[in-house]
């Protein structure tokens, strides 16, 4: 077979998660690369198969971007582990708390006195441009002054540092896969775990179900419902493993009536029940035709006001999606100091303002470098890579960013840290990851040790979204 | 003699028909007159048929929101707006432009940025230019609210309620919506917040009421934070006569409708039926309160 390239040796070079530069284990992974390299390429072949078989049994499924003819896919699984150390862990949940709680006082702030905006921490044009600023949220006051109570952020290593690529606070998902890649990994390969001494994952149901509780108008007989998109929705697996492990009705949209600013649910009798807090994994813009976008159907009207009178308590609140504008992230970094008066413990990867004329020229001038990605988009949707374009192509996208500044975010290009991965046929292989943990909010942040390694589909392929045919691997933090 | 209090009575009447019966609807409702800025609301009533209990709140732009919600089976909704407003006195001030430094902190900053129905784009840009040159004072708004009538036609059907500045500047012809739209467009190039404001023009000094005008006009705010009103329909200051009746602000159109709805069953809506009265009041009158049912005159919801 005849290849015109070698795809890889475009790329720029890559940290290794697993190898020093000379070859040689890191420490997290001596114990694991003793046992699989050597390489009993049919035992790992054997492996994959065994996980495969286990997700496919349980129907774990990504997949069906919204098209009904979409499959849901049996979510990609690789059995070889990402494993950080407990050292590499304590700064990543200082950095991520840190960055967690700063995200929410943002978001309050936009929703109340706006003093970031007064100060010009964050440029009030963004703000006010953002279609995730809700105005009638302003002025609202939910329960515990919470915002943000579950933050997805993504986290990459560049060089020896990690960094954060995004933040995702208005309906991370992904929790579930990172739960039942752990509980693959204790059914299939339960001696690792223990050899390793692994920190557990399993409470984080129990975690979020207190947070929920404790947000209720009426904490002594809360009843919960998740709110889903429906079936076609990508993550409505999540949505149906949350809800069983909350203890909470998934309800869609039309399942849901409000009467009076009061929530209630159809239940099995046909009957309607009081809903005290919906965990919501529909999008704010959506949740509310009445007030928000009229034409989803995804929402109950008047939920929004009945929230407002705090008749209800949603989560994550309305209007979080204000901060996680991919505009508003190159702010962050100012956020954490002007709110918390701290350094940042994880910083961002280079991102230019488009909006700034002296930071769009500085980008166009060096196109190559630069990945862009539309503000408004997730799931690694309509991403381009400078690198990649034809003459056409940059002439195309420098008269996008000019003409709409506002619709884009312009970063400098990162390549993901590669992990060992089993290839097809059982041979071992670096693909780039990417880490999604998860941050529950109350008085304390809690962050599950762990969350969500996500792998990309091929060695070749530099984005890791699972849209973009990611998979995942289990993610260990080791106890000591 | 100083300048005369104006105050009117006012109707505003609402009729949707669906086309089979609906089972429930849910409609905000933003017919409470503004009672701020030296309007002041004497009298208020909102009625439903089918009967409901409207509650009310504030929303973002100080407008008051009514929601109705209609939990019955029902075919016909009609919304019933009454009541007595003594009109603000006519304004002397004339504002001063920002520094473009101060308004980048400022709230303000809001109305001086695209909102979906006026978005900054080169066209409008370029019409500025031509129509002003580079000249940013409030004179300059003021040639532009005088100039739009003129180089625009006031055709009623021209447009409709969901029609863009483009389809203005493309067809040459709109109606007030649509001519407030542009200016808005045009005065925030300048770097000026300019709002939408929705209302009613009073009956003309000889005549004491005025069928039919649901209106729509702009105000722009100085650096002081002020709002001054301007007419891109009449071609002048809004508030010249004490006769704009103001009843929502916001950034457009879409921030002020009066109303918004949704229904649940198998039936099609068609475009609202709206009439609405104004009529000048006496001393007298204000006191015998109100009395008599709005006339009849079916018009788009459109603002014209």
């Amino acid at each position: 077979m005849v290849q015109a390239f070698d795809a890889r040796a475009l790329l720029p070079p890559a940290a290794d998660e697993c190898l020093h530069p000379d070859g040689s284990p890191r420490e997290p992974y001596s114990t694991l690369l003793a046992n699989v390299a050597g390489g009993d390429a049919a035992r790992l072949a054997e492996l994959q198969r065994i996980a495969g078989a286990w997700f496919a049994e349980r129907g774990i499924t990504f997949g069906g971007s919204g098209e009904a003819e979409d499959q849901a896919a049996i979510f990609p699984f690789d059995p070889l582990p990402r494993i950080l150390s407990a050292g590499e862990w304590t700064h990543l949940e200082r950095g991520l708390a840190q960055r967690a709680v700063a995200l929410d006082h943002f978001v309050a702030d936009c929703y109340g006195a706006q003093r970031a905006l007064r100060n010009g921490v964050v440029p009030a044009s963004l703000v006010y441009s953002s279609t995730g600023y809700l105005r009638d949220v302003v002025g609202a006051a939910p329960p515990r002054s919470t915002w943000c109570h579950v933050c997805g952020i993504d986290v990459v290593r560049i060089g020896g540092d990690f960094a954060v690529l995004e933040d995702n606070v208005r309906v991370p998902s992904g929790v579930a896969y990172a739960l039942m890649s752990r509980a693959a990994m204790a059914d299939i390969v339960p001696e690792w775990l223990d050899a390793a001494g692994v920190r557990s994952i399993s409470e984080y149901p129990r975690r979020l179900l207190n947070i929920l509780q404790r947000i209720a108008p009426r904490p002594w007989q809360a009843d919960i419902a998740v709110l889903t998109p429906g079936p076609f929705n990508a993550a409505y697996y999540e949505h149906g493993l949350l809800a069983r492990g909350l203890g909470a009705a998934l309800v869609e949209g039309r399942d849901l009536w409000v009467h009076d600013d009061q929530v209630y649910r159809r239940g099995e009798d046909g009957g309607f029940i009081h809903v005290d807090v919906v965990y919501s994994r529909v999008n704010s813009e959506w949740i509310d035709p009445l007030v928000f976008r009229s034409e989803s159907v995804l929402g109950s009207p008047g939920i929004i006001e009945a929230w407002r009178r705090g008749n209800v308590a949603l989560a994550n609140a309305p209007g979080t999606g204000v901060a996680d504008d991919k505009a508003i992230y190159p702010y962050v970094p100012a956020m954490i100091r002007y709110y918390l008066g701290e350094d940042p413990v994880l910083g961002n990867v280079a991102t230019y303002d488009l909006t700034d004329d002296t930071q769009r020229r500085h980008v166009l001038a060096g196109i190559d470098r630069i990945v862009f990605k539309p503000v408004d988009a997730s799931g690694g949707y309509g991403i381009h890579f400078g690198r990649l374009m034809s003459r056409l192509e940059r002439d195309d996208m420098a008269a996008q960013v000019t003409a709409r500044p506002r619709d884009w975010l312009a970063q400098e290009e990162v390549v993901l840290s590669r992990a060992v991965c089993v290839g097809a046929g059982g041979g071992l292989e670096a693909r780039c990851v990417d880490l999604r943990p998860f941050v529950l909010l109350d008085e304390q942040p809690w962050i599950a040790p762990g969350g969500l390694t996500r792998v990309a589909g091929s060695p070749e392929t530099l984005v890791v979204n699972s849209s973009q045919g990611g998979g995942s691997k289990d993610t260990w933090v080791l106890s000591s | 003699m100083g300048p005369q209090q104006l105050t009117f009575a006012i109707s505003h009447r609402t009729v949707l028909h669906y086309s089979a019966t609906v089972h429930a609807s849910y409609n905000e409702v933003r017919m409470y007159p503004r009672h701020r800025g030296g309007q002041r609301v004497l009298a208020f009533a909102l009625t439903s048929a089918p009967a409901a209990a409207p509650r009310s709140r504030v929303d973002f732009y100080g407008n008051v929101v009514h929601r109705v919600d209609v939990a019955a089976p029902h075919q016909l909704l009609e919304l019933t707006m009454q009541s007595v407003v003594a009109a603000a006195s006519p304004q002397r001030h004339v504002p001063e432009a920002w520094s473009q430094r101060t308004l980048q902190r400022d709230p303000n900053l809001e109305f001086a940025q695209s909102s979906p129905r006026v978005p900054l784009e080169k066209a409008t840009a370029e019409l500025l230019h031509a129509w002003v040159g580079s000249d940013r004072s409030f004179d300059a708004l003021g040639e532009l609210a005088r100039r739009i009538p003129t180089e625009f036609r006031y055709v009623t059907g021209a447009t409709t309620v969901d029609s863009s500045i483009g389809d203005l500047l493309d067809g040459g012809a709109g109606v007030c919506q649509d001519f407030t739209h542009l200016f808005c467009a045009l005065a925030r190039h300048a770097g000026w917040p300019a709002r939408y404001v929705s209302g009613y023009l009073g009956p003309k000094p000889e005549e004491d009421e005025v069928v039919g005008e649901s209106h729509a006009w702009a105000e722009v705010c100085g650096s002081d934070g002020r709002w001054v009103g301007l007419d891109p329909t009449q071609g002048g200051l809004a508030d010249a006569d004490g006769a704009h009746i103001r009843l929502a602000v916001g950034r457009d159109y879409g921030d002020v409708a009066p109303h918004r709805g949704l229904y649940f069953g198998g039936a099609s809506g068609s475009p609202p039926e709206v009439s609405v009265r104004v009529a000048r009041m006496s001393a007298q009158d204000v006191i015998a309160a109100h009395r008599g049912g709005p006339m009849e005159r079916q018009q788009q919801q459109q603002q014209q």
